[in-house]
């Protein structure tokens, strides 16, 4: 700031209660905020732009272009009319998305029918986005317990609703909603015994997981497998009646880490399946799998050419926009805050280094360009919001703006048995670099391999362990 | 026109199994039509019994025209279509215009290659996918569908390659056709080598896509990928770097990711002082949103102790 004001004195004014925008827009103070924070804003963006420019225009290039200009004006100035931090950054409009994401959880009409089957998504994006806004979600317990109760399948695992064949998706969802509302009812809803013969139905051959029987084979599904058995503490062993056990498997976690690896494309990013194109959300899925298998210094440096993966990871943030893109030459998308974002608290544990990646270009572009004006995030300005983007962003934010740190001590006495890597995250405190944000704009912790909020994956593995049997 | 079964006759004997969001109160609970409330309630029905027939494949079709991101519906469908004498080449018909609606739909991509794989011919399918690739040139299902279909019926041919670089000629920065060039040429091939012939082309042919824009990632990446496919050193391509990126002249650079490869011929060169002034180049000019990066490098070439 180029200003002489103290930081400290103007945050509190402006949040005051009863110190609308409406009431101190036309005042000189807000007039003097906003044209430092736009004389601030240009010259970041004229130093952080790059300075060469292809002239040969491709498909790519013109929506690479329309898309910048779309973006520019919120990286630029503010045209959601948002409150301003300390860095004439709009705030995070907490209030906002926290009253967008319990109208995720009420009633919709009935042109959402394609929601149908991604309804444990829906309850899964919108609880973990409201305790990463601060949010006590307590309350919700019986109803989560309830809703899953109706689509968990007699087969094992959960289906998008009541009468849906099992789907690792879904599974993953629903398991992830019932770890984030905590409670022995909701633990106690989950049947073990035929989760893990489900899961045992989906190992393949090969190593990697089927989403669903006869369903496609992607990474997505080893990811939510080792998470599902990390969680619930279920045993690795194959249930008897697993047909990779017929092909001389034996272990979950046979070939797992060579499938894994197999995924790892010449780019260094990491693709669905082998042989397809690297991809973030896949990325953060291949990462967050073989975090669960063990340390990530041993896994990740086991299993894939770190090098190449740290190279790819950097190269999807965009400049200037600030946001990560999911592929080379794609556009910039607030739901990579997470997927790409994330990936770097396990690079940086593989790696034992700190300091990889640009936290503040990545919080710029969420505060700046991804916050919608009436609550809610998104993929980028002009896009509508909805719970997946905002579960993301605020993911990713969480990333930017805290230290992840692997210990080598058991968080909690959490981890007799096996997958318990995941259970030595600790936070070491918030990022104290260049930084966009004030401490009012910071959000909640988040599990770097789980994605839910701290201390809800260690609940429900310390009641999972205390269990005798399955 | 909706479309009901509790007064359709061919239906009497089915009872429905009727809907349970979960408890009294569900959350993010939808309003379903009745049309469609009612015949998710007799597919709930027709799987709890295990049906697979004539109608229940015409229930499914009439549950996908209402929501075809219905994944259940899908995997029921390609189970009666095996259990029913159906003609396969029907459903892929049936399900091109379907396909066309909803580009980014899993599911339809995953029954298609249940379909195809059954059926035993790729025939029509290199047409169809042109098809879709023109709505939408980078979507991931239809190209990963593609790999899945070169590898099952062997397609490694020129036709191919010549396809997929007609595809790289219509937008050179199409990064999923650059994959799909690495797969028909390396990745897919399951661990073949690669002859010196064929890696001398690719390396020319990423060269040539380089100059119409030096800017571009995909042949950068798709570059450094066939030279450490091969196991060739950096500095192979030395020369053609030196064009885009020279420390001699830093204010002449036109390509960062020249410099980037540029530190790395450095590095194999034991040039240490040189590829640190590459990536403060990279850090403080050409890239500086990666500067954390390119410090991180930095700091590792710090490390080896390497002598300038
Ligand atoms: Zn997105």
């Amino acid at each position: 700031m180029a200003s002489s004001q103290a930081p400290s004195s103007r945050s509190g004014e402006i949040t005051s209660p009863g110190n609308r925008v409406e009431q101190i827009s036309d005042s000189d103070f807000e007039e003097e905020l906003n044209g430092t924070a736009m004389l601030d804003n240009a010259e970041y963006l004229s130093r952080i732009t790059p300075p060469l420019r292809d002239m040969l225009e491709t498909g790519t290039s013109q929506v690479q272009d329309e898309t910048l200009e779309a973006i520019l004006p919120f990286l630029e100035g503010n045209p959601n009319d948002f409150d301003l931090n300390s860095q004439g950054i709009p705030k995070l409009q907490r209030k906002k998305h926290v009253a967008f994401l319990e109208r995720a959880l009420g009633y919709y009409p009935p042109q959402f029918a394609a929601m149908d089957a991604a309804r444990p998504w829906l309850l899964y994006w919108t609880l973990q986005g409201l305790t990463a806004l601060g949010e006590d979600v307590s309350q919700y317990q019986e109803r989560v317990a309830d809703n899953f109760s109706a689509a968990q399948h007699p087969m094992g695992g959960y289906g998008g609703g009541h009468g849906q064949l099992p789907h690792l998706a879904a599974t993953y969802a629903a398991v992830l909603s019932l770890v984030i509302v905590g409670g022995t009812e909701a633990y106690d809803s989950i049947n073990r015994k035929s989760m893990w013969q489900y899961l045992g139905q989906m190992k393949q051959l090969d190593g990697g997981f089927t989403m669903s029987p006869g369903g496609e084979e992607d990474i997505r599904g080893a990811f939510c497998a080792v998470v599902i058995l990390s969680l619930l503490n279920l045993p690795l062993d194959l249930p008897p009646d697993s047909p990779a056990r017929a092909h001389g498997l034996s272990s979950f976690m046979d070939n797992l880490g060579d499938w894994v690896s197999r995924c790892q494309t010449f780019e260094g990013g990491i693709s669905a399946a082998p042989g397809n194109e690297a991809h973030g959300a896949y990325a953060f899925c291949g990462l967050g799998c073989l975090s669960v298998m063990g340390p990530p210094q041993e896994t990740l440096n086991k299993y894939l050419d770190m090098p190449l993966l740290i190279h790819w990871l950097s190269s999807r943030q965009c400049s200037p926009e600030g946001g990560y893109n999911g592929r080379t030459n794609k556009l910039v998308d607030g739901c990579y805050s997470h997927w790409v974002g994330s990936c770097w608290a396990l690079v940086e544990a593989a790696a034992g280094k700190k300091g990889l990646w640009n936290r503040n270009a990545l919080g710029r572009y969420i505060l700046s360009a991804a916050q919608f004006k009436k609550g809610g995030l998104l993929d980028k300005p002009g896009k509508r919001p909805d719970a997946y983007h905002t579960c993301y962003n605020l993911a990713g934010l969480s990333a930017v703006q805290r230290i992840y740190i692997f210990d080598e001590g058991r968080q909690r006495g959490v981890g007799n048995g096996d997958l318990v890597a995941p259970f030595h995250w600790k936070e070491d405190g918030l990022y104290d670099g260049d930084k966009v944000w004030d401490n009012d704009d910071v959000v909640d912790r988040v599990h770097p391999v789980f994605v839910v909020p701290w201390g809800k994956a260690e609940d429900c593995r310390l009641y999972f362990e205390r269990k005798e049997c399955l | 026109m909706p479309r009901f079964y509790h007064d359709d006759p061919a239906w009497s004997d089915v009872e429905p199994i009727a809907q349970d969001d979960g408890g009294p109160n569900p959350l993010a609970a939808i309003a379903y039509t009745d049309e469609y409330s009612e015949a998710m309630g007799y597919l709930r029905a027709v799987m709890a019994n295990n049906e697979y027939s004539e109608r229940v494949l015409s229930l499914t079709e009439h549950i996908i025209t209402m929501n075809p991101a219905h994944y259940t519906v899908w995997l029921y469908r390609a189970r009666a279509l095996e259990q029913t004498d159906t003609s396969l080449a029907d459903e892929i018909a049936w399900l091109n215009p379907t396909a066309l609606m909803h580009l980014k739909n899993y599911q339809i991509w995953h029954h298609r290659q249940t379909i195809i794989d059954r059926l035993g011919s790729p025939d029509g399918e290199a047409d169809f996918i042109a098809t879709m690739l023109g709505q939408d040139s980078k979507n991931y299902h239809v190209w990963s569908y593609r790999q899945w279909l070169v590898k099952r019926f062997g397609i490694f041919d020129d036709k191919e390659l010549a396809w997929t670089e007609s595809m790289i000629e219509e937008d050179v920065r199409n990064n999923s056709a650059w994959n799909h060039r690495w797969f028909l040429v390396v990745g897919g091939r399951g661990g073949q080598g690669v002859s010196e012939d064929i890696v001398k082309r690719e390396i020319e042919y990423a060269q040539t896509a380089i100059r119409k824009a030096p800017q571009n990632e995909s042949p950068w990446n798709y570059l450094r990928g066939i030279i450490r496919h091969a196991k060739l050193p950096t500095s192979t391509v030395k020369s053609f770097i030196l064009a885009f990126a020279d420390l001699e002249k830093p204010d002449e650079v036109y390509s960062s990711h020249a410099l980037d490869l540029l530190a790395d011929i450095y590095i194999e060169e034991n040039k240490k002082d040189k590829a640190m002034k590459v990536l403060d180049l990279l850090a403080n000019k050409y890239d500086p949103i990666r500067a954390h990066y390119w410090n991180y490098r930095k700091g590792l070439l710090e490390e080896t102790g390497a002598v300038g």
